[in-house]
C-alpha cells in the first residue's frame, strides 16, 4: 500500500467519523419535525437549510454576522487583555489582589441578564454586547492566569535567579511558558461564554445590524425557520472561532513545546 | 580561598549547619563526601547565597555557579537554548563548546523529554558551567552518568581552571578529586583528608 493510499484512507475514515453522528442527529431532527408536523413549532432540517441558503444571498445577513463577530470578538479580546493584566497585578501585589478578588468574584456571580440591563443604561446600544462579552471573559482569564502564575515551578524560578536571568528573561523563559496552558484553557472557555453572552446582549439591546437582533425579530414575527437558521449561524461562527483559536494555540504550543 | 566561617542553618527545630567552618583552596576539585541528609546540599546552597544563614559569613573568589541536586531544566527549551540562555549575547556562539564538554554535541536541538536521565544531568551541568563565575558548586554532578564518561568530563572541568566544590556519592568520582572533605551530620561536621 502506497503512502498516498494510506493517507486517502485515513482522511476517508476521519470524514466518516464526523459524518455519521451528524447524519444521525439530522435524522433525529427530521423525524421529530415530522412527528410534530408544524413548521411554526419545529421546522425540519431541510426547511432550515433552505432558509439559511436564502439568507446567505442577502447582503444584510453577512453584514449582521460580521458586525456581531467583530463586536463579540472585540469584547473577548478586551476581556482577555484586562483579565491577564489584573491577574499579573494580583500576583505581584497583595493589595491589588485584595482589591480585585472581591470585584472579580462579584462579576462572576452576577447573572448576565442583570449586567446586560445595567450596561444598557450606561453605554450606547452598539457597545453593550462587547462590554458584556468582556465582562464574562475577564473573571475566567483572571482566575486561570493567576493560577498559572502561582503554579509556576518555584525550583525553575530559583534556577533562573541562580543563573542570573534578567526579569525580562525570567518572564519570557519561565513564566510565559508555564502560564500558557492555563491561558489557552481560559481563552477556550472564555470564547464560548463571550459568544453566548454577546448574542444574548444583542437580543436584549438590539443594535441595528446583529445576529441577536435578527433572532429577536424572527421570534416576534413567528419565523421559526429563520430563528433556527440564525441559531445555526451562531453555532457555526462559534465553532469557527474556536477552531481558529485552537489552531493558533496548537501552533504557539508546538513552537514553545508547552 | 573558598571560605565559610561559623555558618548556622536551622530548619525549624532541625539544626543542619551549626557554626560550620570550611576552608578549601582556590584551585582544583574538592569533594564533599558523606551520607545522604548530612547537610551537603544545604552547605552548597548556603555558599551560593540561596540558603539564608542565621550566623556566620561566606567568602568566595567570585560569584558562584551552582548545579542543583535536581536538573531543573525547562521542558520547552532545547539543549542548545539552555546553554545560550545563561550566556551573554556576545558569547551565544559558545553553546556548542559547552555541550561538547559534557559530550552532548549531538543533542543540541533535543528538548529534555527526548534525553535520558544521565543526558539531562549532563545538560544541567553544562548550563551551570557555561554560566561561569569564581567557583563551581556542583551537587551530585554525575548522578546517572557512567563512570568513564564522568571521569572524562571531570578532567575537562578541571581544565577550566575554576575551583570546584562538589558533592558526590560515587566512589569513582570522589577518588578523582584533588581533595576530599569527609562529612557527617546533621549537624554537619567535616574531617579534611588529603588523597
Amino acid at each position: 500500500m502506497t503512502t498516498s493510499t494510506i493517507s486517502r484512507n485515513s482522511v476517508g475514515r476521519t470524514l466518516l467519523r464526523a459524518a455519521i453522528p451528524l447524519a444521525f442527529w439530522l435524522g433525529v431532527w427530521q423525524l421529530a419535525a415530522l412527528a410534530v408536523g408544524k413548521e411554526l413549532l419545529l421546522p425540519g432540517p431541510l426547511a432550515v437549510g433552505e432558509r439559511l441558503f436564502a439568507l446567505a444571498g442577502e447582503r444584510a445577513f453577512w453584514r449582521s454576522a460580521g458586525m456581531s463577530l467583530g463586536r463579540i470578538f472585540g469584547g473577548f479580546a478586551a476581556g482577555v487583555l484586562l483579565g491577564c493584566a489584573l491577574a499579573a497585578l494580583s500576583s505581584v501585589s497583595q493589595w491589588a489582589d485584595r482589591l480585585f478578588s472581591p470585584a472579580v468574584k462579584v462579576i462572576r456571580a452576577t447573572p448576565v441578564a442583570s449586567f446586560i440591563v445595567l450596561v444598557l443604561l450606561w453605554a450606547p446600544t452598539g457597545r453593550v454586547p462587547a462590554i458584556i462579552s468582556a465582562l464574562m471573559v475577564l473573571p475566567v482569564l483572571w482566575g486561570n492566569v493567576r493560577r498559572g502564575i502561582t503554579q509556576t515551578d518555584p525550583l525553575l524560578l530559583e534556577a533562573a535567579r541562580a543563573y542570573r536571568f534578567s526579569r525580562g528573561r525570567t518572564l519570557r523563559l519561565v513564566y510565559l511558558p508555564s502560564v500558557f496552558p492555563y491561558f489557552a484553557s481560559g481563552c477556550s472557555t472564555g470564547l464560548g461564554l463571550a459568544w453566548k453572552s454577546g448574542v444574548a446582549a444583542e437580543v436584549l439591546c438590539q443594535p441595528a445590524l446583529a445576529i441577536g437582533t435578527a433572532l429577536y425579530r424572527a421570534k416576534i414575527t413567528l419565523e421559526t425557520t429563520s430563528l433556527f437558521a440564525w441559531t445555526i449561524v451562531v453555532i457555526a461562527l462559534s465553532f469557527l472561532l474556536e477552531s481558529v483559536l485552537g489552531l493558533l494555540f496548537r501552533r504557539l504550543g508546538r513552537g514553545a513545546r508547552v | 580561598m573558598i571560605f565559610c566561617e561559623n555558618i548556622t542553618v536551622r530548619f525549624g527545630e532541625k539544626l543542619v549547619l551549626d557554626r560550620f567552618t570550611l576552608e578549601a583552596p582556590e584551585e582544583g576539585v574538592t569533594a564533599l563526601s558523606g551520607p545522604s541528609g548530612c547537610g551537603k546540599t544545604t552547605l552548597l546552597r548556603a555558599l551560593a547565597g540561596l540558603q539564608p544563614v542565621q550566623t556566620g559569613r561566606v567568602t568566595l573568589p567570585g560569584p558562584a555557579a551552582i548545579l542543583f541536586q535536581e536538573d531543573r531544566l525547562f521542558p520547552w527549551r532545547t539543549a542548545e537554548q539552555h546553554i545560550a540562555d545563561v550566556l551573554s549575547r556576545d558569547r551565544r556562539g559558545e553553546a556548542g563548546m559547552w555541550l561538547e564538554l559534557v559530550e552532548l554535541e549531538g543533542e543540541a536541538r533535543s528538548r529534555p523529554a527526548a534525553l535520558s536521565g544521565g543526558m539531562e544531568r549532563r545538560l544541567a551541568l553544562a548550563r551551570c558551567l557555561a554560566c561561569g563565575g569564581g567557583v563551581y558548586l556542583l551537587d551530585e554532578p554525575f548522578a546517572g552518568v557512567d563512570a568513564p564518561r564522568a571521569g572524562r568530563i571531570l578532567s575537562r572541568i578541571r581544565g577550566l581552571g575554576v575551583p570546584v566544590l562538589l558533592s558526590s556519592h560515587e566512589v569513582e568520582t570522589v577518588a578523582r578529586c584533588d581533595r576530599i572533605l569527609r562529612l557527617e551530620g546533621p549537624p554537619l561536621r567535616a574531617i579534611p583528608e588529603k588523597i
